[in-house]
């Protein structure tokens, strides 16, 4: 600690040098903790998928709804425990304004919640969803977010052309669910439920099920399963593709996968040009303060003190970018939905927010590279001789 | 009790293929509480001499004993830790630290002892009184003239209380009256408080003031006065 004002004082000396790579170092973690969160938010919910539950959609595209028809038929397949019709319904509250967005699904409630056990809901109000069309469920994030109570009302529109009916949904909240994510991780609390009937009769009858969600009896057996029911739509007019749920959300996501490599691969390039910056800034400042290093030296200070002065300089440097950074990414995540554009595309995440973990994944990622960056400097001073430096001068 | 003894140091350098000896069977006693001048032409191997009485520079062969200890059988960081005990070293361009004030700087050496930080400062405060500088303790060199910043130099020197100055043209930057201060204060450093001292130098009148002069040339010392 005694040092800590000798080595603060040095980054004060060229202070335009030092406040340019410090906020080099802070873009950078910026941009790692920001592109982090993104990639995590995409992929958040992968991790609650079950694998005794498959899902089955319209081969040729999710765009296209399946039959009402195949539930029975492919309830009737050996293994199957139970199978429920379920749409994205994509309602907002106002048509075209994704600004209060939320996930919102039609579903064959009776069936649906049985296979979801994370869905936490005090019996009384699970009763009461059933029993009224309109009503529905909605997450512990969005009541609290609207201030929604058991009771309210509340309408949505959906964009989806065979779901728009003329005029809004209007739907009753019958229950608010909460989730235990210490037993079910990544369960989505932003989302709402209702009746898919409420949206079948709505539509005249028009609409199919967008995907069916079987639970199995056996996972081991989802391959064999997912084979069985493909094989049942073979010959129809609407083929159909099942795979397990977590497979059908990582190829729902597939974007999720690729963006994740690129976002990844940006962070990973940023971090080595800073790196390379700081690296350069402190050769630099090392190159000017030759015999400053050899007068330490000759004053008794050992060869390593003097590596470890420029490693904590260097370091100091990092942590500093670091915790600038992720200051930066805090306020930008946090009015990342208000961007133009970008909010609109952020705003379906659930969970979005620079979590604890990427934090200091970040803050970690600063101090290493601020340390790589002063290492080579260090070394050089380490091994340097006082002589050779001072007839340099 | 010879303070700085050297007994038949060699220090040649080596350039690519060539060597080259830059001294060459030195035999030099310096008694404690002496002040000794080391004259000599430009590339005479006087600031070697100085370098390896100092403990910065190793002797290729032969013995250099200092307070009693001989410097050559030293590991690297024992070393270190030798001259930041035994060595005051002070050198022509003052090499303070610019980012540091005066006090800091003087108060350097002390940060590698277990002192604690009020110590530390009453001794640098005491070091700048014995040169006489304690009002401008605050100032950055930048802020001092060519012979404070000397002086700010000699006080850090001493700050540790080490047994052996060594000086390598401690008045070659200086003006008349500046290097006569300088020149006033070794003396005192050496007369009132016992350090043994070693000064290099090119200047006759500043030589006249050691009690002992020494003259190097071509890395043999030739004769003594």
């Amino acid at each position: 600690m005694k040092f800590l004002p000798y080595i603060l004082k040095h980054l004060r000396r060229s202070w335009v040098r030092t406040a340019s790579t410090v906020l080099a170092m802070s873009v950078c973690i910026f941009l790692f903790c920001t592109l982090r969160t993104f990639v995590e938010a995409v992929t958040w919910n992968l991790q609650s998928a079950k694998s005794s539950l498959l899902v089955t959609r319209h081969a040729v595209s999710l765009v296209f709804n399946l039959p009402v028809a195949y539930k029975e038929r492919i309830a009737a397949l050996p293994g199957v425990r139970g199978v429920a019709a379920t749409n994205w319904f994509g309602g907002s509250r106002r048509p075209n304004d994704f600004k209060d967005f939320f996930p919102n699904f039609a579903v064959e409630v009776a069936d649906y919640l049985p296979m979801h056990p994370e869905y936490i809901l005090p019996e009384d109000q699970k009763r009461a969803f059933l029993e009224d069309r309109r009503g529905c469920m909605i997450g512990r994030k969005t009541a609290d977010r609207f201030g929604w109570k058991i009771g309210d009302t509340f309408q949505l529109e959906s964009f989806i052309p065979p779901y728009r009916v003329g005029k809004p949904f209007e739907f009753v909240v019958r229950g608010i669910f909460d989730t235990d994510l210490a037993r079910f991780p990544g369960t989505d609390t932003t989302a709402m439920f209702f009746q898919w009937k409420y949206l079948y009769e709505a539509t005249g009858q028009r609409v199919g099920a967008g995907t069916y969600v079987i639970e199995i009896a056996n996972p081991a057996q989802a391959t064999a399963i997912a084979r069985a029911v493909d094989a049942l739509f073979d010959n129809s007019d609407a083929q159909t593709k099942t795979e397990t749920e977590a497979a059908f959300r990582a190829s729902f996501a597939s974007l999720a996968g690729n963006l994740a490599l690129l976002l990844n691969g940006i962070a990973l390039a940023v971090m080595f040009t800073i790196l390379l910056v700081t690296a350069n800034t402190m050769s630099m400042a090392m190159r000017e303060r030759r015999t400053e290093i050899a007068v330490l030296k000759t004053l008794g200070f050992s060869s390593a003190r003097v590596m470890g002065l420029i490693l904590a300089e260097s370091a100091f440097l990092g942590a500093l970018g670091g915790t600038v950074g992720i200051a930066l990414g805090v306020v930008m995540i946090r009015n990342l939905t208000n961007v133009p554009f970008l909010g609109d595309a952020v705003r379906g995440f659930p969970n979005l927010g620079l979590s604890p973990m990427i934090a200091t994944l970040g803050f970690s990622a600063a101090l290493l590279l601020g340390i790589l960056a002063g290492f080579v400097p260090a070394l050089l001073a380490y091994r340097s001789r006082i002589t050779d430096m001072l007839r340099q001068v | 009790m010879a303070m700085v003894e050297l007994q038949k140091v060699r220090r040649v350098y080596r350039r690519d293929t060539q060597e080259i000896t830059v001294l060459d069977g030195i035999d030099l006693t310096v008694p404690e509480g002496e002040f000794v001048a080391l004259m000599g032409p430009s590339g005479s191997g006087k600031t070697t001499l100085l370098n390896l009485i100092a403990g910065i520079d190793r002797p290729t062969s032969g013995v250099v004993r200092v307070a009693g200890t001989d410097v050559g059988q030293l590991s690297e960081s024992a070393l270190a830790q030798w001259r930041s005990r035994s060595i005051g070293f002070i050198f022509q361009f003052y090499n303070l630290i610019p980012v540091l004030t005066a006090i800091e700087n003087v108060e350097l050496p002390l940060l590698l002892t277990r002192l604690s930080r009020k110590e530390r400062r009453d001794r640098a405060v005491t070091a700048l009184k014995v040169v006489k500088l304690a009002d401008r303790a605050s100032h950055y060199p930048r802020q001092l003239s060519g012979g404070q910043e000397q002086r700010v130099a000699i006080a850090r020197a001493i700050v540790a209380d080490p047994k052996v100055l060594v000086a390598d043209e401690p008045t070659g930057d200086l003006d008349a009256r500046s290097a006569e201060e300088i020149l006033g204060l070794m003396e005192t450093l050496n007369r009132e408080f016992h350090k043994t001292i070693v000064m290099v130098t090119h200047d006759p009148r500043a030589s006249q003031r050691a009690h002992t002069q020494k003259h190097l040339d071509k890395g043999v010392l030739r004769e003594e006065a």
